[in-house]
């Protein structure tokens, strides 16, 4: 281990964050708009997530078959930790107002609306650069902000995009019907797509004083990670099709059936590693043969499916954890297929830090996911959880806008600001006592 | 499909539009054309990933590959060449000056210090160890260039008890250690075996997205780490697992285990979390389904018309919809609706609905479920930029997926798609190193590049 992360764990909160100093506006709702802004709130950036009252993002009500945490969604908090909750409501002039002093002192501002709603809001970017010229605007949704399909005012959201873009088409078993993923990865994918280009515009507004607008589809996003897909379309003339869990450019690469009746997955392209593999399956001769020696020779149709056979027939005859076993000792990639239990329980994300208790004022002790991107100086963490919606209204209103309490008074007289509605997820968990989590407590 | 007729904002799109085409790119700055990235990726496409990410930025990246190219370049379906290079690398060699470097060699290892020297960033994918062995470990070279960004994409990490495994990175195999794929699939029918039904277990996306996601993780990481240097002076190390990376992006599957016990298994085209959402069956295909407010369910359950056969009048919350037993009950209600229609039949019919259905402007998502092939012809993301063609010098017109998004300022641009091992020697190591024509020959009889 370099010494460079000796104690990483231990010495994250005596080290700074990388983002302190960045201020972000969120008016964004279920996945693919909010996921963006946490990467940057676990980066350090101070994150306002803008809901409209009283009932705030829709993901507050999701859930597996019917399981909520302390009332709340377990989704809604995966992908809302360290934020500030305001509620504001930006379909009266008042609520706008307020949004517009908030952008003036604003950074980074995120939207997943449909095009032309923020400037039918008077928080268009046209009408937030006046007061804020460096301010750097990003809108998200599923076609952009021109061109046919955003003309048509389609709605789009994860699954159409793992649809248009052939995504699902070639994630299946060979004629199988195309298969949807179990996470919402063009969603997270996106969101996380968009915090480079927003990090490359803060670089940009360094430099030169210039902040900028920023569109983006989820669609179009999720084809970029697509990789050898388009050049292999156009250079063949032959459209991709699915291929289960082989992955078509690299030899051996898929997951194996085992003797346990569990799944163990391999790969091993390169000359030392097929050369360790064919040793563990006792048949140092393949390595030599010239059907397998190259790799891209490998590669071809019928010699990939003879290879492939034979390890699938030695895996077949060892558990998977043998599998995994082999590939540590003779060199190639091998894991068991992991699940929800690896998760919790596997030791090494543990002492990384990577999985890890949250020690939250309102909802108590609970597992979850660290930042997955290590920083030696600067470490990215998660410290609490999401909120009661509009739970942090006087603190972001005094902190940023310096209003007194009686002003602030006369915003929820208004309607201008709110609090949650009495309902699942939107109202602090039962067993809160009124004060916990409270910043600034009357 | 009808005539199209544009909505009440056109003026707004044709606004965003001039602002921000991509076939403008190439008249706007570039937002890292400051930094200088040195890409030592090795058999992971991770790494490449993540440098394109950044060259597409602007900055200057030099990719270093051992003498014969790296494992990476062979990556393709099938074997495919296209001029020796595999299609894989044909997108993620984009914008790179690609030199040869021996690393096996003190020689080798002093060139790239001298190059680290005047580097920002680097980026390495050797199984944790590996670099240290060679004295290119981030203390070593931080002596060199404090303020040098380091970052590791491995499959294991830096640090941790399982760090120390000798093992790269590949994208199956970090797919299987995400949990992703263990609770994606089909699911078994009763009664049968996998052995009988060999495609009921658990499947991994068939694109790289586990080394998309740690590559892309990694350039936010940098460029995080490059705000930071602003303020201190001080470069770091980065570490990211690529199992890690994606994993991160599995939502409330670790959370129900540990406090519920319930471990997150397969549930086929349909989603755990949500109702409406799904794959359908089409007379030619298949549909994407969505609406996660109750009004687009009953939206979409009007447009196939049972809005009144399925009472969807008195449906007052989505919630019984969501557990197991009613999604699987409405399924099979459905699939022999959607069956009647063509996918782009369904299309239209969810476009006209926002217009002039019962609960207008309120429609459910439709999407066809289309092949690769369609998505790559599809005029409407050609019309993007997302498709344009990039004119190559050596490897001529090649289709590369970009603008994967647009802005007014700084958007990405591809201005090649690769170059053959050790194409930029001459330049790279005569602008950086200053050696010329004979100093590299000889480097190249002591096979040093």
């Amino acid at each position: 281990m370099p010494d460079v992360f000796k104690d990483y764990v231990k010495k994250k909160f005596s080290r700074p964050a990388p983002l302190h100093g960045v201020r972000v506006l969120e008016v964004c709702t279920l996945l693919f708009g909010p996921s963006g802004p946490s990467f940057l709130a676990e980066m350090g950036a101070e994150v306002i997530k803008i809901e409209l009252p009283p009932a705030g993002d829709v993901t507050r009500s999701l859930n597996p078959f019917g399981w909520f945490y302390k009332e709340q969604s377990p989704m809604f908090m995966h992908i809302n930790p360290n934020k500030y909750y305001m509620a504001l409501d930006l379909h009266i002039d008042l609520g706008q107002q307020i949004f517009k002093e908030l952008a003036a002192k604003a950074d980074i501002i995120e939207f997943n609306l449909r095009p032309g709603v923020t400037r039918r809001w008077n928080i268009g970017y046209e009408q937030i650069k006046e007061a804020n010229p460096g301010i750097i605007y990003i809108e998200k949704n599923g076609f952009g902000q021109w061109g046919l399909y955003a003309e048509q005012d389609r709605p789009s959201n994860d699954g159409a995009s793992q649809a248009l873009s052939g995504y699902a088409w070639m994630s299946s078993f060979p004629n199988r019907p195309p298969l949807k993923q179990s996470i919402w990865i063009c969603d997270y994918y996106g969101g996380l797509m968009g915090e480079v280009a927003v990090l490359a515009a803060l670089h940009h507004r360094r430099k030169t004083g210039r902040g900028q607008f920023i569109e983006m589809s989820q669609t179009e996003n999720i084809m970029r990670a697509m990789s050898w897909v388009w050049p292999y379309q156009q250079l063949t003339g032959k459209g991709v099709e699915a291929a289960g869990n082989r992955d078509q450019c690299i030899c051996p690469a898929d997951t194996f059936l085992c003797a346990d009746g569990r799944l163990a997955a391999l790969a091993a392209p390169a000359p030392d590693e097929f050369m360790g593999l064919c040793k563990a399956m006792g048949r140092p001769e393949l390595a030599d043969d010239p059907r397998f020696r190259e790799h891209s020779v490998r590669l071809q149709e019928e010699n990939a499916l003879e290879i492939l056979k034979i390890v699938a027939a030695w895996a077949r005859a060892h558990t998977a954890d043998e599998i995994e076993a082999r590939g540590r000792e003779f060199g190639f990639a091998a894991t068991r297929l992991h699940n929800a239990v690896d998760m919790n329980e596997d030791p090494h994300r543990r002492q990384r830090g990577f999985v890890k208790e949250i020690d939250d004022p309102l909802y108590g002790c609970y597992v979850e996911h660290e930042f997955p991107v290590m920083m030696s100086k600067t470490p990215p963490k998660i410290k609490w959880t999401v909120r009661p919606v509009g739970f942090d209204n006087e603190f972001v209103m005094t902190k940023i806008l310096g209003r007194n309490q009686a002003q602030i008074d006369e915003l929820y007289l208004h309607g201008v600001l709110g609090k949650w509605k009495d309902m699942q997820g939107r109202r602090p968990p039962s067993d809160w006592d009124g004060q916990a989590g409270v910043i600034i407590r009357r | 499909m009808t005539e199209h007729k544009r909505p009440k904002w056109a003026d707004w799109a044709d606004h965003i539009r001039a602002l921000d085409d991509p076939a403008k790119n190439f008249e706007k700055p570039e937002a890292l054309d400051h930094l200088t990235v040195i890409d030592l990726s090795s058999r992971s496409m991770a790494g490449p990933y993540c440098t394109s990410l950044l060259a597409e930025l602007g900055a200057e990246t030099i990719r270093i590959e051992p003498p014969g190219g790296d494992l990476v370049r062979s990556y393709s379906p099938n074997g495919v060449m296209h001029r020796g290079t595999g299609m894989a690398y044909l997108q993620e060699g984009r914008n790179k000056y690609h030199v040869t470097l021996n690393l096996e060699t003190e020689a080798g290892r002093d060139m790239l210090r001298s190059l680290v020297a005047q580097a920002d960033v680097l980026v390495e994918t050797f199984p944790a160890g590996r670099m240290d062995n060679w004295g290119l470990g981030y203390e070593e070279l931080a002596k060199l260039n404090p303020r040098l960004i380091y970052a590791s994409i491995t499959g294991y990490g830096q640090f941790g008890p399982e760090s120390g495994r000798n093992q790269f990175d590949y994208d199956n195999v970090a797919q299987a250690r995400s949990g992703v794929q263990y609770a994606t699939g089909e699911v078994l029918p009763e009664g049968k075996t996998v052995a009988e039904v060999p495609y009921a277990v658990s499947t991994k996306a068939g694109p790289w997205i586990a080394w998309a996601v740690s590559g892309t993780f990694g350039a936010l990481g940098i460029l995080a780490a490059a705000y930071w240097r602003e303020m201190s002076g001080e470069g770091q190390a980065i570490d990211i697992s690529t199992p890690e990376a994606y994993e991160r992006l599995n939502d409330y599957m670790l959370h129900w285990y540990a406090d519920q016990g319930v471990v997150n298994e397969r549930f086929g085209n349909l989603d755990t979390c949500l109702w409406l959402y799904g794959f359908y069956p089409t007379k030619d295909g298949g549909v994407f389904l969505g609406g996660l407010r109750l009004e687009m369910w009953k939206a979409f359950v009007d447009i196939i018309g049972k809005y009144d056969d399925w009472g969807a009048e008195q449906w007052t919350t989505l919630a019984p919809f969501m557990k197991k037993d009613w999604q699987l009950k409405y399924q099979a209600m459905i699939n022999p609706e959607t069956r009647q229609y063509t996918s782009q039949e369904l299309t239209a019919k969810s476009i006209e609905y926002a217009k002039l259905g019962r609960l207008a402007p309120i429609t459910p998502v439709v999407a066809e479920i289309v092949p690769p092939w369609n998505a790559m012809h599809d005029e409407v993301w050609r019309d993007r930029g997302v498709f344009a063609p990039v004119q190559d010098p050596v490897y001529g017109s090649i289709i590369c997926a970009q603008a994967q998004w647009k802005s007014t300022e700084t958007p990405p641009r591809t201005k090649w798609v690769c170059r053959p091992v050790g194409y930029d020697n001459g330049y790279i190591y005569l602008k950086y190193l200053g050696y010329g024509p004979e100093r590299l020959r000889e480097l190249g009889e002591r096979g040093v590049i």
